[in-house]
């Protein structure tokens, strides 16, 4: 791949959402393709970092991903400083997650660097009957494109353990400018998708370039960064995402 | 006694000279003399210095120590003066190089015996035998004779007192491990089970034991314990120390944790205390109960002793009994690795008050639910890193690395899941020995040793995966190509703790103290700022109704209103607590210095989030004058003040420390109150959050037409929500209204000068709008429903309407301007100047003209025989129908509680001024409201002499208040109190002459804020209070003094904060 040539640009990103709604499985699925039942809850954030190759360029993202558990949020404005994009994810099996998703939300949009982009996520997605059904519809790369896609299907729902319809968290999302994804980590169902279509909706301005791949890092992990979208949607492994599923911030 | 105390005051003094330094330094911080006694002798809260004496200890092992010798009432402690010398009492800084290098906390229980001793001539020496019989201590006391003799008295009683606690005593050092280490040799002793000293027992101990040289650790303590006693009689000598630095061996570990920590003193204490707690609360639910079930399983997972049941069980039952224990920390994640990383050495009951004394002590704060511990400590080290390694954090500030994202996880769960585990608890053993510094010694030691490639880093991410690394490595070789083979030996965990203590030795207790004294407030205020900005955005859909001002400034009174109460109950609490038992004087006085200062910040994490009904009177005293008390009551004096008096100076500031009501404007208590706090409890926990009063607020205040109101005050007395009011009802909702109006219900000055000017003297606005309750009851039973009939007469709104003017054509003759609010509903009403005068002219005309029409109806409508009550549609037609009731229900209501930042100076200011002018209405509580039901109840038969009595009364009030007013007519006026319709013909005349003043004056002050005013009031607001000015009867003084009092006033008060807030758009 031509890795050299293209320009390479580092984008903070942190998660936000409430306890245990998969925030931190995210991450790992998208840094590490993995999946953990019982992960070590997050204390106070972990730091991870993985690339993202678009045609044009390369992204890496710096994921803050942050504790869920309410009385962490008053640290959250320390993770959330300077970041260009967010992901605010909720469990789509638990409707008092999106209402807590909806005060990051809104937290974001005053506290945080103006032009953050910010993705709303439901988790879980494995949970409901209709786990794989959205592909077309809810794939969408751009704002737009997912802005598009109409609520069609959820008025089908059936007895599952969904308490969050594709349509109300959909209108919310669409009210107030987000990226709207439904997920699963443990599938690994619409991740890698999140981030691509994070990485595209960062303008090209906020993008401060880095010299290349890998610089300014002596970790060993990034080694040959030629891979690109595979299963895992064009992701490569990188150091600190490396060693065993211990996800602790130092 | 008396000497006791002297010898108390004495003993103050004569506290290690350091501490009393510290004491100087942090007096605010509520580190107290007693506070610092306890901390370095690691004795429970509930332990106080009684008295301190100079003494030289001599131990059975021979070495000799000069130090002090410390009482307090159930503990005798010693720490040495100077390190391992015996060169007597130099008092170089022990306490900034760590822990005296001997000393004791020997619980009094567990002294066997004490001998005075027979010794050289003038020397007084004592010898301690301790529970284990094989140590035996000499102290010869340095002191006068007399207080050598103090000491022993003193030490005598408590040896006595402490006797019950033996039975505790025997538990304890039965479940320790070092006593079945010290006697596994001798088996005759008859321990035949090994204490539990935690999991690792069965699913081993973290580390290679050989390579750590477990066994001959466990040799050289068994020696140790065997000379210097063990648990709960050890003394600490110098070895002791460098024991626990090499590394404690795995058996041992828990319970020298607990020794050193001083959470085995709260478990000899409290021997009980963590079954007794599992068996009270099992089954039991709550919020931290889940939380810590969801992390159960993702605690050290790695460890197999909790991938098992029991392991987890355990470390279930321990978060969770101490969740309980204390709701306030209740449960915060990292808790969990906390707790998994003790249990591995120690039993549950260990653990559990081992738990709590890191959470009150050793990481104040790191928890609680604001985590201000946490944030506090991360600013403190930010400031160590800034002090000791300007380069590194120059470099860090200018890359934009924020040192905290990496090392908060470090604090937050000690190292153990940033630190592979064996390395994690080496550093354990020392922070439990010697405090909170040791994590920041740690902390910076791993800076400075990384401090090369720290330079190099220009993000986050880099910092992080250094440090990431370097903790992966920390057992290989710091010197890996030396030639030197000593050099090569050293690990690079050995090479950090060298560094940590002694590069960084510097960094004393009493650095972190200052420092977090520092930056506390800094920090609270930023966490008080945030909590603030994320609990107004989620109040809910019902705030939005509300101004962001107007939420911020209900936020601000909410939590004022809690804590300042709070402290003020708590304080009156240790101050009774105090006089009533004398004898622990001292010991009152610790307890209130602590709760004083310590509460009282939202930042500190919130002790309670309700409000009882007495805060909440409070509350409603602070944003509506009517709420506030006519005549303080007397009932609250203390009964102690007296016996108080003199010890404070008999001044008023202390005084009011005993009102439960502090400084602020004693609160009414009405029927009325009550019912809004029930309305507002929407959960039926006989509290009010937040949420509840800002929902409550708006049902109030963000009514958007005179219908919601309407129906919202008849809810509050629909006591049975079937949509009817009955007799008594109705009468208690026309005391409501005149308890509501008693003060006026004009907005009340100061908050608009549009406002001002028409209503100059709010009070006076009462006088028409006792004409419409009366006329509001009269009408009520006129058009009540009887209740055989079973169901309302009007059923819609729109039928009702119709039904009202029809009614009301029948009722009255002329009703002229009766039907005008009903017909021009929604159009602006400007009435002109002198329809006022007409209005009161037809008021007047209904009051005579109708009797008896009203009179006859309502003599069937109120036979206590016929049950009957009104509908809401009835009640709303009866307020439309009056001008006044429904200017009340349109905006007067809502705008008398007022919420405006500056508007809480105001009600304590009218309250200084109308206070006891209307005791006699029937706004203060009971009695008087008891009064006015009688009144009502005794003209059931005669509908008319309700308006006539009550108007009598109301213009005794008026009177008075005008007498207040100019206090030198005050005695001139008072033989016109006789008759009550004189009087009402007087204040007509009166009212005459001075409405042409009156209307001058209005449209003097009106010209400039017409705009505001307009804009800012609903449809009929210019009109009828333009009418309820001109009723004012005899204004000219009252109108003086309340624009003297409103200049200032508005002046203070920016309007136009709140009106911008009100404007702009809602920002959520």
């Amino acid at each position: 791949m031509a890795d050299g040539p293209k320009p390479s640009s580092s984008v903070k990103l942190v998660l936000l959402g409430e306890a245990a709604v998969g925030k931190s499985s995210l991450v790992l699925r998208f840094v590490n393709d993995d999946f953990q039942e019982n992960r070590e809850p997050t204390i106070g954030a972990a730091f991870l970092t993985q690339k993202c190759n678009l045609p044009n360029r390369t992204i890496k993202f710096e994921i803050w991903d942050t504790a869920g558990q309410e009385r962490f949020a008053s640290l959250a404005p320390m993770y959330y400083r300077n970041a260009q994009s967010a992901l605010v994810v909720y469990d789509l099996t638990k409707s008092s997650s999106l209402a807590k998703a909806k005060h990051w939300v809104a937290e974001l949009q005053r506290q945080a660097s103006p032009g953050i982009v910010i993705a709303l996520v439901g988790n879980k997605l494995d949970l409901t009957s209709q786990s794989t059904g959205l592909e077309g519809s809810m794939g969408g790369l751009s704002l737009s494109a997912a802005a598009n896609s109409g609520g069609d299907g959820d008025d089908e729902e059936e007895e599952d353990a969904r308490q969050v319809t594709t349509a109300e968290a959909k209108a919310y999302a669409d009210e107030e400018g987000l990226l709207f994804y439904e997920t699963s980590a443990k599938t690994g169902h619409n991740v890698s998708e999140v981030f691509t279509a994070i990485a595209n909706a960062i303008p090209e301005s906020t993008l401060k370039t880095r010299g290349g791949p890998g610089s300014g890092r002596t970790g060993a992990g990034a080694g040959s960064a030629s891979e690109t979208f595979g299963g895992a949607g064009g992701v490569n492994l990188s150091a600190a995402g490396e060693t065993k599923g211990d996800a602790c911030a130092c | 006694m008396l000497s006791l105390s002297s010898l108390l005051s004495k003993a103050s003094s004569l506290i290690d000279p350091n501490l009393l330094n510290q004491v100087h330094g942090t007096s605010s911080d509520g580190q107290t003399p007693t506070v610092l006694f306890r901390s370095n002798f690691r004795l429970p809260d509930s332990e106080n210095p009684l008295a301190v004496i100079p003494c030289e200890l001599s131990l059975p092992t021979g070495e000799h120590y000069f130090g002090r010798l410390h009482l307090s009432e159930s503990f005798l402690c010693f720490s040495s003066s100077a390190p391992s010398s015996s060169s007597g009492t130099s008092s170089t800084a022990s306490a900034t190089a760590g822990p005296p290098s001997c000393g004791f906390s020997l619980p009094l229980v567990a002294i066997r015996r004490v001998e005075r001793l027979h010794s050289r001539s003038y020397l007084f020496a004592l010898a301690v035998t301790t529970w284990h019989n094989d140590q035996k201590l000499t102290l010869q006391f340095n002191s006068l004779r007399s207080t050598c003799e103090k000491f022993c008295e003193a030490l005598k009683k408590n040896l006595r007192s402490q006797m019950s606690e033996m039975k505790n005593l025997r538990m304890l050092v039965g479940s320790c491990y070092s006593e079945w280490l010290v006697n596994s040799g001798k088996t005759k002793d008859g321990l035949k089970e090994e204490p539990d000293a935690g999991l690792g027992m069965v699913w081993r101990y973290p580390g290679d034991a050989k390579k750590l040289r477990d066994r001959s650790k466990m040799r050289l303590w068994a020696e140790y314990l065997r000379e210097n006693g063990r648990n709960i009689t050890l003394i600490r000598q110098p070895t002791f120390h460098k024991l626990i630095r090499v590394g404690l061996p795995n058996r041992l570990r828990g319970e020298i944790w607990e020794l050193t920590s001083g959470s085995l003193y709260r478990r000899l204490f409290n021997p009980t205390l963590y079954t007794d707690t599992l068996t009270e609360f099992s089954g039991r639910h709550s919020l931290s109960i889940d939380e810590i079930e969801k992390d159960l399983n993702r605690s050290l997972p790695e460890y197999p002793g909790f991938q098992s049941e029991e392991g987890i069980g355990r470390l279930r039952r321990v978060l969770s009994a101490y969740s309980w224990k204390n709701p306030d920390v209740g449960y915060c994640q990292a808790m969990n690795i906390v707790v998994a990383a003790l249990l591995i050495y120690m039993s549950e009951t260990q653990a559990f008050f081992l738990l709590s004394t890191l959470c009150d002590r050793l990481v104040p704060g790191y928890y609680s639910q604001t985590m201000y511990g946490t944030l506090l400590d991360q600013r403190v080290f930010e400031s160590l890193v800034e002090k000791t390694m300007p380069l590194l954090w120059e470099h860090l500030v200018k890359s934009d690395v924020q040192l905290s994202v990496v090392s908060l996880p470090w604090f937050l769960s000690l190292f153990i899941n940033s630190m592979p585990l064996v390395f994690a608890f080496r550093v354990l053993d020392v922070f439990f020995l010697e405090g909170p510094k040791v994590l920041f010694q740690v902390g910076l030691a791993i800076l400075r040793i990384n401090g090369e490639e720290l330079l190099d880093v220009t993000d986050d991410g880099a910092f992080i995966s250094i440090l990431k690394n370097y903790f992966l490595r920390l057992d290989e070789s710091a010197h890996p190509r030396s030639e030197n083979e000593k050099l090569r030996a050293v690990t690079r965990f050995q090479e950090l703790m060298v560094v940590a203590f002694r590069e960084f030795s510097g960094i004393t207790e009493q650095t972190i103290l200052d420092q977090r004294l520092k930056h506390k407030d800094s920090v609270l205020s930023s966490i008080e700022s945030f909590a603030k900005r994320t609990t107004l955005r989620n109040l809910g859909p019902e705030s939005k109704r509300l101004s962001t001002s107007d939420l911020g400034y209900i936020y601000d009174r909410f939590y004022k209103v809690l804590y300042e109460r709070q402290e003020r109950l708590a304080a009156i609490e240790a101050e009774k607590e105090r006089l009533s038992d004398k004898k622990v004087m001292s010991s009152g006085r610790s307890i209130s210095e602590k709760s004083v200062s310590e509460k009282g910040r939202i930042g500190l994490g919130p002790s309670s989030q309700l409000m009882d009904y007495d805060y909440f009177r409070e509350f409603l005293a602070g944003v509506a004058k009517w709420a506030i008390a006519d005549s303080p009551s007397q009932v609250f004096t203390p009964p102690l003040s007296a016996s108080l008096e003199p010890q404070w100076g008999g001044n008023g500031r202390k005084k009011s420390m005993f009102n439960p009501w502090g400084d602020n404007a004693e609160p009414a208590d009405h029927e009325f109150m009550q019912r809004l706090f029930r309305r507002w409890d929407t959960d039926y926990r006989s509290g009010l959050s937040l949420q509840d009063v800002v929902a409550g607020l708006a049902g109030i205040k963000g009514k958007k037409d005179i219908m919601e109101s309407i129906s919202y005050f008849f809810e509050l007395y629909d006591d049975d929500g079937d949509g009817r009011v009955d007799r008594e009802g109705i009468l208690r909702i026309s005391e409501a209204l005149l308890f509501i109006t008693r003060r006026g219900w004009e907005t009340p000055p100061g908050i608009g000068n549009a406002e001002q000017s028409k209503s100059p003297d709010g009070k006076n606005v009462t006088d028409p709008f006792l004409g419409s309750v009366s006329g509001f009851i009269r009408r009520c039973f006129e058009y009540a429903d009887p209740d055989q009939e079973g169901k309302p007469e009007v059923s819609t709104g729109v039928e009702g309407m119709d039904e009202l003017v029809d009614l009301l054509d029948l009722a009255s003759d002329d009703e002229e301007s009766v039907k005008s609010p009903v017909k021009e509903k929604g159009t602006t009403k400007e009435l002109p100047i002198g329809e006022p005068k007409d209005k009161e002219k037809e008021g007047l005309k209904v009051d005579t003209e109708n009797t008896k029409p009203s009179a006859m109806s309502a003599n069937i409508a109120l036979d206590p025989a016929n049950p009957l009550h009104i509908t809401l549609p009835t009640f709303r037609m009866i307020v439309l129908a009056d001008e006044v009731l429904e200017h009340f229900f349109e905006s007067g209501f809502a705008e008398s509680i007022v919420l405006s930042t500056e508007g809480s100076k105001l009600p304590l200011r009218t309250a200084s001024i109308s206070a006891s002018t209307f005791t006699n209405l029937g706004g203060n509580g009971i009695a008087g409201a008891k009064g006015l039901r009688g009144v009502l109840d005794n003209i059931v038969n005669d509908g008319m002499r309700v308006a006539q009595e009550v108007r009598r009364r109301m213009d005794e009030a008026q009177k008075e208040l005008e007498r207040n007013a100019v206090p030198g007519k005050y005695k001139d006026d008072e033989e016109e109190e006789g008759d009550a319709k004189s009087i009402l013909e007087g204040d007509r005349d009166l009212l005459k002459g001075a409405e042409a003043a009156v209307v001058d004056d209005a449209a003097k002050l009106v010209v400039k804020p017409v705009p505001a005013a307009t804009k800012e009031s609903e449809d009929g607001v210019v009109g009828s209070s333009g009418d309820l000015l001109t009723v004012n009867t005899s204004g000219t003084p009252m109108r003086k003094m309340s624009e003297d009092l409103q200049t200032p006033l508005s002046a203070l008060s920016p309007r136009v904060e709140f009106d911008s807030g009100a404007k702009s758009p809602r920002t959520f």
